[in-house]
């Protein structure tokens, strides 16, 4: 009876498997399309608020498109460096995994690398790691780099250069400085001939901004000084108050308005903008603005070239710019990466460029012609980016910026003398570096 | 011991389980109380040991005293210890008395007790921050009211924000003008608790006006005084969101508390913060204990 | 001296000029904020500084709404305040209850421990406080703020609810407890409806305690998603600028709801602040 029942029980067994197969494999069909559907992966993106956070939404839009499945959206944190920086220091220090990709200042790769909060991008570059490091500009290269890891990729650059009014140079036959001396002579045959009581000659940043580091470290450079060499504080004093004097004197000459302790990085421009300036040190951002905006009085009247040197010293710029980082934090690191790496390409640094004038990090971008149409002094632009300098580079940049740029306001609102001054600097900082 | 079956209504009172109610009713608030507070302080005094920097990366190391030994060296502490001292100094009297002449103006004018309620409350209900942003924008430079009124005097306008204690000033101003109101509101409620009758026998006896005040009003209100005067010593040696909103040359207007703010959130040195907050601690302890020792002196509230 | 003390006291131009007087002072600050929101940045730096608005728009608003998400911040502030509010409330009750109520030996003692907590300076508790709610994950939440408001608004919602305890006869509950209730059911039933006065009072001090908060919210919650107001009118200061006019304008949006709430109940924040103030 078994024998006879086991054929027809196989049968019977053979024809409910292969339905349970295909049920089984219809099943997971409709598994693995529900699974995909809901796979869309979700990416926050953190960027300041002056970083044209409607240009990088429609970029991080073309990005979804480009890649289905993958979801980017944009945060927009406060507007300066510092605000952005607390920002991340309390969730990342908090070990929070809700921001992927986020823009780090130009001077944080160091911090984000010692405290372990960014991923490093070796790994996810694979194979195309050389070529497209190989592509960036070296100074940008080495600033994302600690310690032979890819902390970040760069996503804009920047410089300070030396805007001029050409109008009045050309008017008075003279030729744009290379030194500071130079500068001073320059501006005072200008002012002197123009005897207009608004009229400034240099316009520099005095107040205590990020930017005011730039000005304690750009005649200190030229002159060869450093603030950290091989991860120790390294402080040449002499350079130091030579650097000091030379913007004091500035002032007591006449060049620079008494003032200029209250002078930040938007106000050089404005005026620059409206006409009381000779010579401004801005950042790059301004040239848009003398050239289109509406009140400007300067339009087509505005040269560009790289900062004066000391007497004997080296030309050098302040190097800026932002670079996109990948959270330790994250879960997504692999999609955050592919992410961060694309919006760090050529491809996306000519749209920067092209939307948002935002200066490029590559050589081959910079002289691209269609860049140069639309922002022609990118052809000078690139002489002064490939030389700018890096600020210090320590994980306790904070507490040195603050010493430095707390101390050159101090002696430039003439609260402190150049000795205080450099006495407080040398010990916050050897503070700040302490093992 | 057997209990007597009817209790009565004292012996209910002092029941045990009058004990065990009186331990539910007040375990939460002190729950709250050790979790936020005194849980708090001993990991502070803990952390203040240690040499924790979050930005370096490495592990927390037990450091013992190092932290104070750097502190009482720390010439920026001391800048910020003498500017919290002299916002203290400035605007505890200060507020006391621009209350109290708030005050008397006040009870003069009770006729229009609205208006004038809200004229008192509105600068209480401010948050500090904003206080501290609107009187940036009055002293501004350029475009302030203050700058306007000296010029429109004929005086020349000041840069507020380019010297130290010309900032401190205005802070001081600034926390003055908001800390008064509430000062003034505690004050009239208790100038408004004096009885007539005082002042009328005063007046029968030829006292004059000045004595009146001098002997009547001010020792009737030295209760209200006292315990309003604590809290704004207190508040006034943490000052931080008038000072942080109204910024001055560098950070020569610093008070303790945003140096320490300064250290833990932007340095994330959390055992420096940490050591320079206990001694914040310790110096509003010794003030309450000074104020204590007084009041206790003067016959209590 | 003389005159001018007794001149304070009579006559009814005096009486008016010291009201104007108390007027102004409080008031000035709040309207010269709203005069400059009604104004654009170009009269903002016209030199002389115009007081009146001369081409009053709504443009700074609508700015204001655009380049900060205030409404996140108001709804954030109004979460923890009111959250905070109600915990203290609860916790408050309770423990004034007790205090007010039974007969405990060292209820002063109690009393004075729960004051003592608004000694503590704020930032010393910050530090330990970042550092907890760090490692707990809770930083840029509303249990970051919420938890520590709540403690903050111990003390004077204490005080204030102890004082309004007081005042209802012991008659009420005790005839209420004869009726069959339990202490707890009388502190329900007959206490707190009685001192729903009291009760309001406080929540509104613990209310405007915690919406003017500072210190802390810019230091836990410096998400955009978790910020309050005061931290959220900060965020305006632009890389290179400082826009006065939105500014002024979100200071307006940011203090409407302050002042309806002290103009609807100044009689009971007066009464509180009065009562928690003098009876120490």
């Amino acid at each position: 009876m078994a024998r006879l029942a086991a054929p027809s029980l196989a049968r019977g067994m053979g024809s409910c498997i292969r339905s349970a197969r295909w049920t089984l494999a219809a099943w997971a069909l409709m598994m693995s399309c529900s699974l995909m559907a809901q796979a869309n992966t979700k990416l926050k993106v953190l960027v300041g608020g002056q970083h044209r956070p409607e240009v990088i939404r429609e970029l991080l839009g073309e990005y979804s498109q480009l890649n289905p499945g993958v979801v980017a959206t944009l945060d927009v944190g406060g507007a300066t460096s510092e605000l952005l920086q607390r920002y991340l220091n309390t969730v990342l220090s908090a070990r929070d995994n809700s921001i992927d990709v986020f823009l780090i200042d130009i001077v944080r790769p160091a911090q984000f690398a010692a405290a372990k909060w960014a991923e490093p991008l070796d790994s996810h570059l694979g194979a195309g790691r050389e070529a497209r490091l190989a592509q960036l500009l070296p100074r940008y290269r080495e600033a994302n780099t600690i310690n032979g890891k890819l902390q970040s990729l760069p996503a804009f650059a920047d410089a300070m250069f030396l805007y001029y009014r050409t109008d009045l140079l050309d008017k008075h036959g003279l030729a744009p400085p290379a030194t500071w001396p130079e500068l001073a002579a320059t501006a005072r045959r200008v002012l002197d001939a123009e005897k207009d009581p608004n009229l400034q000659g240099l316009s520099f940043q005095g107040r205590a901004i990020e930017g005011a580091v730039c000005t304690f470290l750009l005649p200190y450079w030229s002159l060869g000084g450093d603030i950290v060499k091989d991860g120790k504080f390294s402080f040449d004093r002499p350079k130091a108050a030579a650097g000091l004097a030379m913007w004091q004197r500035m002032v007591a000459d006449g060049i620079s308005k008494p003032n200029v302790a209250e002078v930040g990085t938007d106000d050089t421009r404005k005026e620059f903008q409206a006409g009381r300036v000779l010579f401004g040190v801005v950042w790059g951002y301004a040239w848009n603005l003398f050239q289109t905006a509406k009140d400007s009085k300067v339009s087509g009247k505005v040269g560009v070239i790289r900062l004066p040197s000391m007497e004997n010293g080296e030309p050098v710029s302040c190097m800026g710019g932002w670079n996109w980082a990948v959270s330790a934090y994250s879960r997504h690191k692999a999609e955050a990466a592919k992410l961060a790496i694309w919006l760090s390409s050529p491809e996306v640094s000519k749209k920067l460029a092209l939307r948002a004038s935002l200066q490029p990090v590559y050589a081959d971008v910079f002289r691209d012609p269609e860049v140069i149409k639309a922002v022609p002094w990118f052809a000078d632009a690139l002489a002064v980016v490939e030389t700018a300098r890096p600020r210090p580079v320590t994980p306790m940049y904070r507490p040195v910026s603050d010493a430095l740029r707390i101390n050159l306001n101090a002696v430039l609102a003439g609260a402190r003398t150049p000795d205080q001054a450099l006495n407080e600097i040398e010990h916050r900082i050897a503070r700040a570096l302490r093992p | 011991m057997p209990q007597p079956t009817n209790r009565s209504l004292v012996d209910r009172l002092s029941d045990p389980s009058e004990r065990t109610l009186a331990i539910w009713l007040l375990a939460p608030a002190f729950t709250f109380i050790t979790l936020i507070v005194v849980y708090p302080v001993l990991v502070l005094a803990w952390n203040s040991l240690q040499d924790a920097r979050l930005l370096t990366g490495q592990p927390a190391r037990f450091s013992g005293l190092e932290n104070y030994v750097f502190l009482i060296n720390d010439a920026q502490f001391w800048r910020a210890a003498k500017n919290t001292l002299i916002i203290v100094a400035v605007t505890v009297p200060g507020a006391l008395v621009v209350g109290l002449g708030l005050a008397m103006l006040a009870n003069t004018a009770m006729r229009w007790k609205g208006p004038v309620r809200l004229a008192l409350l509105l600068p209480w209900a401010m948050p500090l921050a904003f206080v501290g942003l609107i009187f940036a924008w009055f002293f501004h430079s350029d475009y302030g009211i203050v700058n306007d009124v000296l010029k429109r005097l004929g005086l020349a306008p000041v840069i507020w924000s380019a010297s130290a204690s010309l900032t401190l000033a205005a802070v001081c101003l600034a926390t003055i003008w908001k800390t008064s109101s509430f000062m003034a509101l505690i004050l009239l409620a208790g100038l408004q608790t004096i009885p007539r009758s005082l002042y009328e026998a005063a007046e029968v006896d030829g006292a004059s006006k000045w004595t009146q005040f001098t002997q009547i009003t001010l020792p009737l209100l030295v209760p209200s005084m006292l315990v309003a005067l604590i809290f704004r010593t207190l508040t006034a040696i943490q000052s931080f969101d008038i000072p942080y909103s109204m910024p001055g040359p560098g950070e020569d207007t610093q008070t303790l508390a945003m140096y320490i703010h300064m250290n833990a959130v932007d340095y994330l040195d959390l055992g420096y913060s940490s050591a320079l907050a206990v001694v914040m601690f310790g110096i509003s302890m010794l003030t309450t204990w000074v104020y204590m020792r007084h009041i206790r002196r003067e016959g209590g509230t | 001296m003389n005159s001018l003390v007794s001149g304070l006291s009579n006559g009814p131009m005096l009486r008016a000029m010291a009201a104007l007087i108390v007027l102004v002072n409080g008031c000035f600050p709040a309207l010269w904020i709203l005069a400059t929101a009604f104004k654009s940045e170009v009269e903002l730096t016209a030199k002389p500084i115009t007081y009146w608005p001369t081409n009053p728009s709504w443009d700074n608003f609508v700015t204001a709404f655009r380049d900060q998400p205030l409404p996140v911040y108001l709804f954030n502030s109004v979460v923890v305040a009111l959250g905070s509010m109600l915990l203290s409330l609860f916790l408050s009750a309770l423990a004034a209850y007790a205090i007010a109520r039974l007969n405990l030996r060292r209820r002063g003692l109690i009393l004075a421990c729960i004051v003592a907590v608004s000694m503590f300076p704020l930032v010393t508790l910050m530090v330990p406080l970042f550092e907890i709610m760090r490692s707990l994950s809770l930083l840029n939440s509303y249990w970051a703020l919420i938890l520590p408001y709540t403690v903050l608004n111990l003390p004077i919602c204490t005080l204030v609810l102890v004082s309004f305890f007081q005042e209802i006869p012991r008659d009420l509950e005790n005839a209420a407890m004869i009726d069959g209730c339990t202490r707890l059911g009388a502190l329900w039933r007959v206490v707190v409806p009685l001192s729903a006065p009291g009760l309001f009072t406080a929540g509104i001090l613990a209310f405007v305690n915690a919406w003017d908060e500072f210190l802390l919210a810019l230091s836990f919650n410096s998400a955009t998603a978790w910020r309050t107001l005061p931290v959220g009118i900060q965020m305006y200061q632009g890389e290179f600028s400082f826009p006065w006019p939105t500014i002024s304008a979100a200071l307006v949006i940011a203090m409407v709801p302050v002042v309806i709430v002290i103009l609807i109940f100044q009689e009971r924040v007066v009464g509180g602040l009065t009562s928690g103030g003098i009876k120490g």
